[in-house]
């Protein structure tokens, strides 16, 4: 290894020393040694060069280098190394030492742009790039949710602790109310599916295809937010654009073998507090002997109460009941591992990147795991001097071992942990297992769980560049995206789902896109001062999804799992299909480096819309003026640099409506008897358009002494109109509605990006990097206001803003009575519809990141916190456990309910007991909806990177070790587990937390090698 | 940039033909509404068509069906959904998911009559014979009564809607008719059906016969007592087709399904039809959520020997010695939903001779029912007690079908015996969802 190293640095070195070869007299001899400023490390094959002569040299291995030189000291010595910036320094002696200062970053920064890259001083749009390799240690299951507060203006809640799962990413705001809101995903030019292909219920929530990536094989992640950055994707753009590069090899560079493994630990850091068995009983006896006093004709006394002495009837005294713990026996402390090996490299026309990782989680609930294991192939290939063709292949299978953790009875794990009343045994009589409350019986959902699903994915691109011109390349390329999803459930008769005699459900979920592209690509430099390109090109899309589904009922008994063993059969089959035909244009013309301007358009025809409006127009502009180029700022040296950029233009959304929706449609499907029958589906609507989002955007970038302090500043202004919308129709018309633009959405906001380097002195650096930003989301129109979520609890109508809570005000508890003062805002006299109103939604004031970053010597350190503000959450798991007792042997009853008013005078926030949703406990009563700010210690990073002079004698080139850990510390006033807790994947119904697992708090030790 | 925009725009215009039939894509599950009802096959598809709306989960597969029997007064509620407690309690709130969803079905269900009754008299295929439309029709007629004669009796007057929507603003903006007229297009429509349907027996499907059925209840709700007494009769003399059967349990126990109890039951295979009932009467050993039980007072009258007799087969106990209703038990949920059995007729015209002041032949067919339930003659004397006899009676028979509250609420005695004080809720209130996005709606009083 070492020797092939000198030979690189031997044939780097060739052309200077031949150049060196004229030296007729000595006058001075010269050593020296070049390091890195920060770290002290040598640095090997840096150039020297002594000005005005074209003698020179390069470091040894050692860094060090000699010169013989006829001048005389004292003279200048040019010092240069790839990554530095270049050093000129007086020589007065010899046996010196030279530090280089790495090249401040953000300004060669290359970044990854809409069917190219630039310099991130030529960018006119709003884009963020994120190093993968600083997040991938987070415990997730995909590298998206990884990314939470590390963007500023995108917002991340991973609103489960179960790995896999979708999470909701939202690039400045939400756009629309029954399309999508997700961003549009492309890796390595390929559009990718990230609606989840789940169809087994698992109370809500659904997995993600996003976690079929290997964050290990990405190699960056850009975030496209303004319209000037993502217009060339205008069909799908209005969300925003998440563009990610995978690992590629490098021509003429030796293999390189990188392996990491890592190994963790996460386990819940609260769970519910619950009453026990005694508490419980007590409330529900006080709550019989309340409603008997309210309403006597009811006949409920102290005489009569449940929890009264055996010998009376009862169910015992609320002291002689006994408490059961079933969380114990749900959550666990959950294992990880992770193992990633590949392998880069190039020849002089080949190059090539092979990975493989394997990544094994288990959620903190049993019985739930998340595993993956990847393998990645990307090769190119040069022809000959003017063509080049590579492949991008990514192939996965994710199997997960699935459970119900969200809402519903059936299965449900959380229902049979949390809400089951604490006082019930988990036997009857018999001593046999039994299912309490309507729910299953938790040992029994453990010990027979058996849903799972395998996901095969396979994205791959093939890709053909053509150098035409010296200026003008073609490029044709082919996508395919391809996901055979594979579900399967078996419920034998132990269990709810599957009495009496057994259930299995078989379902075969296939998305295939496939996608064309041709670009047409000119750029030319025309004198000193002009820049111009142009990029002409089309994409063919064409997105394919079935289904096959089977299931069976009734087995001899639980020996057999297989629907062919089933007494009845039953299955039915899916198809549907949508294609998508776009022409995209763009011209950029920079003068003098100063002033940067371009256009660019897109055309999409979808054949999801009306006859009359399948084409949709995509326009945007952008300038930029680059202040410090100026003259007069040249020379202001506190000022590193200054860029001012602006860009307005229109962005498109269809995803998320149904591949038909502006068809009238009669099914099938409506039989009668067991024979066919057909029945009107959806009216049409022929001039069914695209959704369309106009944004603007301003921006400044500017640095300051020396680049150690950068900001970012912008500000955006979105307006979505023609909001596709399933508008609602009278439903005496027999349609509860139809598919149509009638929505107006606005998003406006600030975002604020601080870096800055505090410490670079010697080989200590302490980095640190903040972001914030606010966006305010508006309802503009809205021709009916929509209700979503459980028991309506979030309210869409016009002024307000998308995912408002709709509830009762509660003013308080009366002192004297124990009831619960309503705010009756009609003042009719009662409590009624009319007076539920709009209290916070699940919008933050502002959120963000801040990231730490220390190096000493070969020590690492990172400290990463996420944060978010003045949003609000709905704790329905109270709303379940604070009945009261009202609910009796039916639900569990949290602790929190002991605060309840007893006599006057208590002031207390829990009412007295009494019937549900009579009075006191309401549905949708305001004090469950809780504050869910939020500031969390996301990861903690240490690292520690052996000397590169005792790893490389045993041919190793990187030896780290290191130690993370994920949510280590929350600071937050919501009294459920987890702020960021949402029982749905439905975006229109997030910020309810119902029996969600939390995020665990995790710890891992790793290893990074690489030779 | 508008020049860009031209020569861009121009250029599409040539590659738009190209793309115009990639971007042409048809779904397979589907078809097009323009062309829909044109055969003899489509005509036979769409009526069933019909009645699938009619059975669906929120009209008598569940929601609807449960709005009668939760109301009444042999109910509890053991799950946390308020929209159950609702009805319990008796105050239903205009946001009551229930309500709406059971809207939505039935005017769903008229907007598929309509469609047969428009389309299939203007068919012309050869393999359509005149009966057969006919008999479409007729059954499409039979089943927009049944649909305006629910949505009177459970709020009012509703909006009438007789043509099939075709385009987003076909049918919009109609204001609500009066109680009386929607019960008048309830009349119309059993008339229509009447000639137009043979009189053949199929229990789950609608003939002349079934419509009689209807016309007896539709009659009783009208207290027109003699023409009720007329049309129950006609159809309680085809004894040969229509007898109560022995005992009470033969018409529902052992996956019994169309028997001569049964004049009209909704037929679900368990597969591709799915009667969702089981699942909220059923405990969580049979695979259900017991949502709904009978109440104690129920429990104790099903099991008087002298009330409740051999109905209390309608109930049992799960291992947790809880009792749940036992009537939709079936897996795969194949239990037939009953819309109208033999004993509804006897006690129809057992109420229409008391109300006639007939007490004799009232008790005659009072006792038919019970002495089937293996009980004792009722005792009964004068005409107040035959009546209540009555009432009572059906408080068991049909203790978990949708009676209870009509009822009650039919026979104006909804404050003696649920005490309902305030004679607004009677009626419900229209889904809040409805008055929102449909202005020329009004909502009940009192909401």
């Amino acid at each position: 290894m070492k020797g092939r190293l000198l030979t690189w640095v031997f044939m780097i070195s060739i052309p200077i020393f031949t150049i060196a070869q004229t030296t007729p007299t000595i006058n001075a001899t010269l050593s020296g040694k070049i390091i890195d400023q920060r770290t002290k490390e040598t640095l090997i094959g840096a150039t020297v060069l002594i000005k005005g002569t074209t003698n020179g040299g390069t470091t040894d291995a050692e860094g060090e280098f000699f010169l013989k030189t006829g001048q005389k000291f004292p003279f200048t010595l040019v010092v240069s190394y790839i990554g530095y910036e270049p050093k000129e320094t007086i020589i007065t002696e010899s046996n010196i030492t030279i530090e280089l200062d790495p090249d401040s970053k953000q300004l060669s920064e290359v970044v990854v742009v809409g069917y190219g890259s630039l310099e991130r001083k030529n960018l006119i749009g709003s884009i963020a790039k994120i190093d993968p390799s600083e997040t991938k240690t987070i415990q997730a299951g995909s590298f998206d949710a990884q990314l939470q507060g590390k963007v500023s203006g995108v917002q991340i809640s991973s609103s489960t602790g179960v790995p896999g799962e979708v999470i909701n990413i939202r690039v400045r705001g939400a756009t629309s109310i029954n399309a999508d809101n997700d961003p549009l995903y492309v890796i390595d030019g390929v559009f990718i599916n990230n609606n989840s292909l789940q169809t087994i219920g698992t109370g809500g929530k659904a997995t993600s295809p996003i976690s079929d990536l290997n964050p290990n094989d990405i190699e960056s992640i850009e975030v496209l937010k303004d319209a000037e950055a993502t217009a060339l994707y205008g069909s799908r753009g209005a969300n925003g654009v998440i563009l990610i590069s995978t690992k590629r090899g490098n021509f003429e560079q030796k293999p390189k073998v990188n392996f990491n493994a890592s190994f963790g630990q996460a386990k819940a850091t609260k769970l519910w507090e619950l009453t026990t068995g005694p508490e419980h009983a007590q409330l529900v006896n006080e709550w019989w002997i309340n409603t008997g006093k309210d309403t006597p004709s009811l006949n409920r006394t102290f005489a009569n109460r449940p929890f009264r002495p055996v010998s009376e009837g009862g169910r015992g005294l609320p002291e002689e009941q006994q408490t059961y713990d079933r969380l114990g026996e749900l959550f666990r402390t959950a294992k990880l591992a992770n193992y990633d090996l590949s392998l880069t490299g190039g020849t002089k026309s080949t190059k090539y990147y092979i990975g493989g990782g394997f990544n094994n989680q288990e959620a903190i609930i049993k019985p739930i795991t998340f595993q993956r294991a990847s393998f990645k192939v990307n090769l190119d290939q040069k022809v000959n001097d003017n063509v080049q063709v590579g492949v991008s292949n990514t192939f996965t299978r994710t199997y997960r071992n699935q459970a119900r953790a969200g809402d519903g009875p059936a299965g449900g794990l959380l229902q049979a942990a949390l809400h089951t009343p604490t006082y019930l045994s988990p036997v009857n009589e018999q001593g046999v297992l039994v299912g309490r409350a309507g729910f299953d019986n938790l040992t029994l959902l453990l010990d027979n769980y058996n849903v799972n699903s395998t996901s095969l994915r396979y994205i791959g691109n093939l890709y053909a560049d053509v150098q035409l011109l010296p200026n003008l390349k073609f490029r044709s390329s082919w996508g395919i995206d391809y996901n055979n999803y594979n579900e399967s459930e078996y419920w034998n008769n132990l269990l709810i789902s599957g009495s009496p005699n057994g259930l299995a459900t078989s379902s075969i979920t296939q998305f295939t896109t496939w996608l064309n592209e041709q670009t047409l690509q000119y750029r030319k430099k025309i004198g000193s001062q002009h820049s111009l390109g142009i990029l002409v090109g089309n994409t063919l899309q064409s997105d394919l999804q079935t289904r096959t589904y089977a299931e069976g009922r009734g087995f001899a008994n639980n020996q057999f799992t297989q629907i062919s063993s089933a007494a009845t059969t039953a299955g039915s089959q899916s198809w549907s299909k949508s294609n998508l035909a776009s022409f995209f244009g763009k011209i950029d013309y920079a003068f003098d480096n100063k002033y940067l301007l371009d256009f660019s358009v897109r055309a999409d025809g979808s054949s999801r819309f009306g006859n009359n409006r399948k084409w949709g127009y995509f326009p945007s502009v952008g300038v930029a003026w680059r202040a410090k180029q100026e003259s007069f700022l040249r020379d202001v040296n506190w000022l590193s640099d200054l860029k001012i950029r602006s860009s307005v233009g229109i962005t498109g959304n269809q995803n998320g409506i149904g591949d038909f929706a502006s068809q009238g449609l009669w099914t099938g499907g409506a039989s009668y008897q067991g024979n066919a029958g057909i029945a009107p589906q959806q009216l049409g609507n022929a001039d069914l358009q695209w959704e369309r989002t106009r944004q603007f955007n301003i921006g400044i970038d500017a640095s300051i002494i020396e680049s150690r302090i950068g900001f970012e500043l912008n500000y955006y202004n979105k307006y979505t109109s023609n909001g596709l919308l399933q508008l609602a129709l009278p439903a005496a018309t027999g349609f509860s509605g139809y598919w149509s633009n009638a929505a107006e959405i606005s998003n406006k906001g600030f975002e604020f990006v601080l870096n800055t380097v505090n410490i670079r002195k010697g080989s200590l650096s302490w980095t640190t990097s903040f972001n914030v930003a606010q966006n305010i989301n508006k309802i503009e129109k809205l021709p009916n206001p929509l209700r979503y979520g459980s028991r309506d609890l979030i309210l869409l109508q016009e002024g307000t803003p998308l995912y408002s809570f709709w509830v009762y005000k509660e003013l308080g508890v009366s002192p004297e009575t124990g009831n619960v003062i309503y705010d009756d805002v009609n003042k009719d006299g009662q409590i009624t519809v009319a007076d539920r109103q709009i209290l916070g939604s699940i919008w933050p004031k502002f959120f963000g990141g801040l990231t730490n970053n220390f190096t000493y010597k070969g020590f690492d350190a990172s400290l990463f916190f996420s944060f978010q503000y003045g949003n609000k959450i709905y704790n329905h798991n109270r709303f379940f456990g604070e009945g009261g007792g009202a609910r009796d042997a039916a639900r569990v009853i949290l602790a929190s309910n002991n605060d309840r008013w007893q006599k006057p005078g208590d002031i207390t926030d829990t009412p007295r007991p009494d019937g549900v949703n009579v009075n006191n406990y309401r549905d949708g009563g305001s004090r469950w909806l809780e504050d869910g700010s939020f500031l969390r210690l996301r990861s903690l990073n240490l690292g520690y990177t052996l000397p590169k002079n005792t790893t490389k004698k045993v041919g190793i080139e990187t030896l780290r070790v290191y130690l993370a850990g994920t949510n280590l510390w929350l600071l937050t006033k919501y009294t459920g587990l987890d702020p960021e807790s949402s029982a749905s994947s439905s975006q229109n119904q997030q910020g309810i937390d119902l029996g969600t697992p939390p995020q665990p708090l995790g710890v891992q030790v790793g290893i990074n090698l690489s030779f | 940039m508008k020049l860009v925009k031209n020569i861009l725009s121009m250029s599409l215009v040539v590659l738009l033909s190209s793309c115009e039939k990639f971007l042409e894509v048809n779904p397979k599950e589907s078809i097009s509404d323009a062309v829909t009802i044109v055969d003899r096959t489509s005509a036979e598809t769409a009526i069933r068509g019909v009645y699938s709306a009619l059975a669906s989960g929120d009209y008598y597969g569940t929601s609807f069906q449960s709005i009668g029997y939760l109301s009444g007064d042999n109910i509890q509620w053991t799950g946390s959904q308020s929209q159950v407690q609702e009805f319990i309690n008796k105050k239903v709130n205009a946001d009551n998911a229930t309500i709406s969803s059971a809207w939505v079905a039935i005017y769903r269900t008229i907007n598929r009559a309509n469609n047969v009754i428009t389309k299939v008299a203007n068919v012309t295929d050869p393999q359509l014979t005149q009966a057969l439309k006919n008999q479409y029709i007729g059954e499409a007629y039979f089943i927009r009564a049944l649909a305006y004669f629910d949505l009177a009796r459970t709020w009012g007057g509703v909006p009438l809607i007789t043509v099939p929507t075709v385009n987003p603003t076909d049918n919009v903006g109609l204001k609500r008719s009066t109680q009386a007229e929607t019960y008048a297009q309830v009349l119309k429509d059993l008339e229509a059906a009447e000639p137009l349907l043979p009189a053949t027996t199929d229990r789950f499907r609608a003939t002349r016969k079934t419509v009689w059925a209807l016309r007896a209840r539709y009659h009783l709700y009208q207290k027109e007592w003699a023409k009720a007494e007329e049309y129950a009769s006609k159809v309680i003399t085809d004894v040969t087709n229509y007898r109560l059967l022995k005992p009470f349990s033969a018409f529902f126990a052992n996956d019994a399904r169309g028997t001569a109890e049964s004049i009209f039951e909704i037929f679900y295979n368990g597969t591709t039809e799915v009667n969702s009932h089981r699942g909220q009467w059923q405990p969580q050993t049979n695979g259900g959520t017991r949502q709904w039980a009978p109440n104690d007072a129920l429990v104790a009258l099903l099991n008087d020997p002298t009330v409740g007799g051999n109905r209390s087969t309608l109930v049992a106990k799960d291992n947790q010695n809880r009792w749940y209703g036992n009537l939709y038990y079936r897996n795969p949920a194949s239990d037939p939903s009953y819309i109208i059995r033999i004993a509804e007729l006897y006690l129809i015209r057992a109420e229409a001779l008391a109300q006639q002041s007939k007490l004799n032949e009232a008790l005659v067919d009072l006792n038919l029912v019970r002495d089937r339930a293996g009980i004792a003659p009722s005792t009964a004397a004068t005409k107040d007690n035959v009546l209540l006899a009555i009432e009572n009676e059906r408080r068991v028979e049909f203790a978990l079908e949708p009676h209870r509250w009509f009822d009650i609420v039919r026979t104006g005695r909804a404050n003696t015996v649920f005490g309902v004080t305030d004679a607004n809720r009677l009626l419900l209130p229209i889904p809040v969802q409805q008055l929102l996005s449909d202005k020329s709606l009004e909502q009940n009083p009192g909401y």
